[in-house]
């Protein structure tokens, strides 16, 4: 066991984490009072007309609420798995890659988008597939008609799920490459000896050995499970596309900050919270179960 | 252990963070609510009456003392006409202001125009952080009222509003009045603006006519046919299909104005609708003189079934409502029909004469219905408004400045645009486009002379008769660009044509439609962001071909189930 004064030094490099999260998470969640208020910002929470659960039954008396619901978890678990899985498989591909100048560049330039802002990247995107874009012209090309890809409502959920993991899938791999460093090399050879070849030694080594980040990086998504991304869903989307991509943070910015209704698009944002920390918590107790995963 | 303490420390955050990042974005919008201004109401209120006891009340009267004004402010983020050195914040019009009225104006932030600007008010609303003064939406307006954050001008107006400004109000019969007035209590000052803000023509190029041997079309038959001829006979002459017929609205504009946002929807689709007696958005008097909303009748599915039939040509800009940026296609020189009000020649014209100065932009009230006659949808007389917070030393202030505007306004020079000026919502007679493009007319074919127009609240037109020939070149009654010039002098131009061009059309006798209410009722507050979802939804849809045309049907039936029905009850109560 170390000693104290070496520890300390850690805690202080905590301490900003935990100021920015008392400023920027625990204390605006006492706005949530506005869930159950008719709020009116000249008046402030406290003295607010109370009206109890009406935002709520509104909420849920509305046709869009299960819609936005679905829309919402639809694209955040496909983008969860595709965020889990991609960077995984490319991971795996560049540790098994021996040219070191290759794998820095290669891993350099795939991590590059995850550096720019949705509203840089969408104004990019809807140039990319418009219908005199460079997809397109492909498409006319070898024959294929042109498609309005943002104005279809089946392909919407599938064109966010895809840039947003060819976005981010460049840094996740950076994780698992640190994961895959950690793997003792003895292990390998031990492998090699008793005969394993590339694939059953990836196998039998590599994916054991990253098994606990796996997990890890699983059970923190799981937070952001009602988490589509706002910033790329609302630079994105058009009306033509609301069945399938309208998301619950889009729609509690068109109600709450347009249309001025404080109290329903909080009682939805509160009803968000709730359903993510419940899923937190049950993510948690599977990981303890079937990966041995703990904590506390 | 500590080690393992660490790991738990950390987990913990990143788990917190995840489950609380969902509520932020509204609870971080509704904090900060009670800052406390009470205190400073208090005195601010004191020190107002005072001053107002010592000081005369002269419409145009100069502080003693220089007063600060913080407000905040709209930006257009294509504009660069601002000379180097100066800023939104200090520019020829804020130091008229100061020099005049002694009233430092400065920007507590400022907005990109449009939704950015919009949001931006909400946002102050709603967290009761407030800039001493504000241009705002009716529905703001509303809530702000509603949340007792206005101070009442209803004496400051009365005291201090310059006679002109009066007497616009005067001439909307009270509309604005009322549109600004609650409890008996003035808490707003109303933008007057021009009814032609409101009126939609179909803006044609010209060149493109006489290149293919086509006339201006007059029915909806005869606008496809010239449609499908810009679209497939290469008018541009660059040898690619790439011209587009119609051009149509960007990704977040209005198909058509509603009574919300009753005017200026340029690149709107509102006079096909309109060539079918069809004012989706607008509330309409029925036979039995009950109040109906536009976009549930059946001429309004007629329209949209001919839209539909008019995109799957490919007459209409493919990329409706998915489009960047909509003026792309007319100052790039694709697109050949476009509908917008009468003040195109400040924009997007200007842009497409420089890329190609042969662009020759024609306006006219077209296309007919089957009686042959133009139908428009009005707009309200007044859309925007001048707010001042609670509490403010000097609610008077704001008055001043937009008297010194209605005063002053044609001596500016306009090569700045006029929307630099601090807290500036139009202001004028509901007719002074038609009227003042009639005067230029007659002035220029040599029958009324300067002197034969006197009222000074037609404000800008003697700088307009005095400089239209630097723009105008012989023949006077040929309004084609070649003999234009632009260059000349940049700012009149743009007034002047979209004057001459923009407005003389509006002298003929037209349908003008009124929407029976423009504000939003009670329950509109709750239930009108998702029936415009739904209409917005499969409006779009049915003219893109995502949805059969009977889709309409069922919109109907669902926008009467899901609040429409109450709320039509209620703007039939309102109108009664």
């Amino acid at each position: 066991m170390r000693n104290q004064s070496f520890t300390k030094h850690y805690y202080i490099m905590l301490l900003p984490g935990f100021i920015w999260l008392l400023l920027i998470s625990i204390i605006p969640m006492f706005g949530i009072v506005i869930a159950f208020q008719d709020f009116n910002p000249g008046k402030g929470f406290f003295q607010s007309e109370w009206v109890g659960l009406d935002n709520f039954e509104y909420m849920f008396a509305l046709n869009d609420t299960p819609v936005i619901f679905f829309n919402t978890v639809f694209i955040a678990v496909m983008k969860m798995i595709g965020n889990l899985i991609v960077p995984l498989i490319f991971a795996i591909m560049l540790n098994e890659l021996r040219m070191m100048i290759v794998k820095r560049w290669i891993q350099t330039i795939v991590y590059l988008p995850h550096f720019l802002s949705w509203v840089i990247l969408s104004g990019i995107l809807l140039d990319v597939f418009s219908y005199t874009g460079p997809i397109n012209t492909v498409m006319t090309f070898i024959g294929l008609d042109p498609i309005l890809f943002f104005a279809r409502a089946d392909l919407f959920p599938f064109i966010i799920v895809a840039s947003d993991v060819w976005k981010e899938f460049g840094f996740n791999t950076i994780i698992y490459l640190a994961a895959l460093t950690s793997i003792n090399p003895s292990l390998y050879e031990a492998a090699a000896i008793d005969g394993a070849a590339r694939l059953r030694r990836m196998w039998h080594v590599t994916l054991p050995g990253l098994r606990t980040t796996i997990v890890l990086l699983a059970v923190l998504s799981l937070g952001n499970v009602l988490n589509a991304g706002f910033d790329q869903i609302f630079n994105l989307y058009n009306p033509l596309v609301y069945s399938t991509g309208d998301i619950i943070d889009t729609w509690v910015y068109r109600e709450g900050l347009l249309n001025m209704q404080y109290g329903l698009a909080t009682a939805v944002g509160l009803l968000k919270s709730v359903v993510s920390f419940i899923l937190i918590i049950v993510s948690y107790q599977l990981a303890s179960r079937f990966a041995n995963y703990r904590i506390f | 252990m500590a080690k393992r303490f660490m790991l738990v420390s950390l987990v913990f955050i990143l788990l917190l963070s995840a489950c609380s990042g969902g509520g932020n974005n509204t609870e971080n919008a509704t904090r900060h609510t009670d800052n406390g201004n009470s205190s400073t109401n208090v005195s601010g209120e004191k020190e107002a009456t005072e001053d107002e006891s010592k000081e005369q009340a002269d419409p145009f009267g100069k502080y003693a003392e220089t007063i600060t004004l913080n407000y905040g402010k709209e930006v257009d983020p294509t504009d660069k006409s601002l000379p180097e050195g100066d800023t939104p914040e200090n520019n020829q019009y804020s130091r008229y202001i100061k020099e005049v009225l002694n009233i430092d104006t400065k920007v507590t932030w400022q907005a990109a125009s449009g939704t950015n600007y919009d949001q931006k008010v909400n946002l102050a609303i709603s967290s009761n952080d407030l800039p001493d003064a504000l241009i705002v939406k009716d529905s703001q307006l509303r809530a702000m009222v509603k949340a007792g954050q206005l101070a009442d001008l209803t004496e400051a107006f009365e005291k201090y509003a310059s006679p002109s400004v009066k007497k616009f109000m005067e001439k909307t019969n009270g509309v604005s009045q009322k549109s600004v007035t609650f409890d008996g209590k003035m808490y707003a000052i109303p933008s007057i603006q021009v009814q032609s803000d409101g009126v939609h023509q179909m803006w044609i190029r010209k060149d493109w006519l006489d290149k293919l041997g086509l006339e201006a079309p007059k029915t909806i038959e005869d606008l496809e046919k010239v449609a499908r001829a810009f679209v497939e006979q290469d008018p541009d002459d660059n040898g690619k299909d790439d011209t587009i017929g119609i051009a149509g609205q960007q990704n977040g504009g209005r198909l058509y104005a509603n009574f919300l946002e009753s005017t200026n929807n340029t690149y709107g689709l509102d006079p096909i609708f309109g060539a079918y007696q069809s004012y989706p958005g607008f509330w309409l008097k029925n036979e039995s003189g009950e109040a109906v909303y536009g976009s549930i009748l059946p001429e309004t599915k007629e329209a949209l079934a001919k839209l539909r039939d008019m995109y799957a040509n490919g007459l209409i800009d493919r990329e409706l409502g998915i489009r960047k940026s909509a003026s792309e296609t007319v100052t790039d020189g694709k697109a050949g029909i476009f509908f917008g009000p009468w003040w195109m020649g400040y924009g997007p014209l200007p842009d497409a004469i420089k890329n190609n100065p042969e662009a020759n932009w024609q306006a006219y009230l077209l296309p007919l219905d089957a009686d042959g006659e133009f139908n428009a949808h009005m707009g309200a007389p007044s859309t925007l408004f001048v707010v001042v917070r609670k509490g403010y030393e000097h609610p008077e202030a704001v008055i001043k400045m937009l008297n010194l505007l209605v005063r002053d306004e044609s001596t500016f020079d306009i090569s700045v645009p006029i929307g630099h000026y601090p807290l500036r919502v139009p202001m004028s007679y509901t007719d002074e486009s038609e009227y003042s493009a009639q005067a230029l007319r007659e002035v220029l074919a040599g029958t009324k002379t300067a002197a034969d127009f006197t009222d000074p609240g037609y404000k800008l037109l003697a700088a307009d008769i005095a400089n239209i020939k630097k723009v105008k070149k012989e023949p006077y009654d040929n309004l084609d660009i070649e003999y234009w010039d632009p260059k000349a002098d940049e700012g009149t131009w743009k007034r002047a044509y979209s004057l001459l061009v923009g407005s003389s059309s509006l002298t003929q006798d037209y349908n003008k439609i009124y929407s029976v209410l423009y504000s939003q009722t009670k329950t509109m507050e709750s239930r009108w962001t998702n029936l415009k979802k739904l209409e917005d939804e499969t409006f779009l849809k049915i003219i893109m071909g995502a949805a059969p045309i009977d889709d309409f049907d069922k919109f109907v039936e669902d926008w009467k189930r899901q609040g429409g029905d109450i709320i039509t009850k209620e703007v039939q109560e309102h109108v009664k």
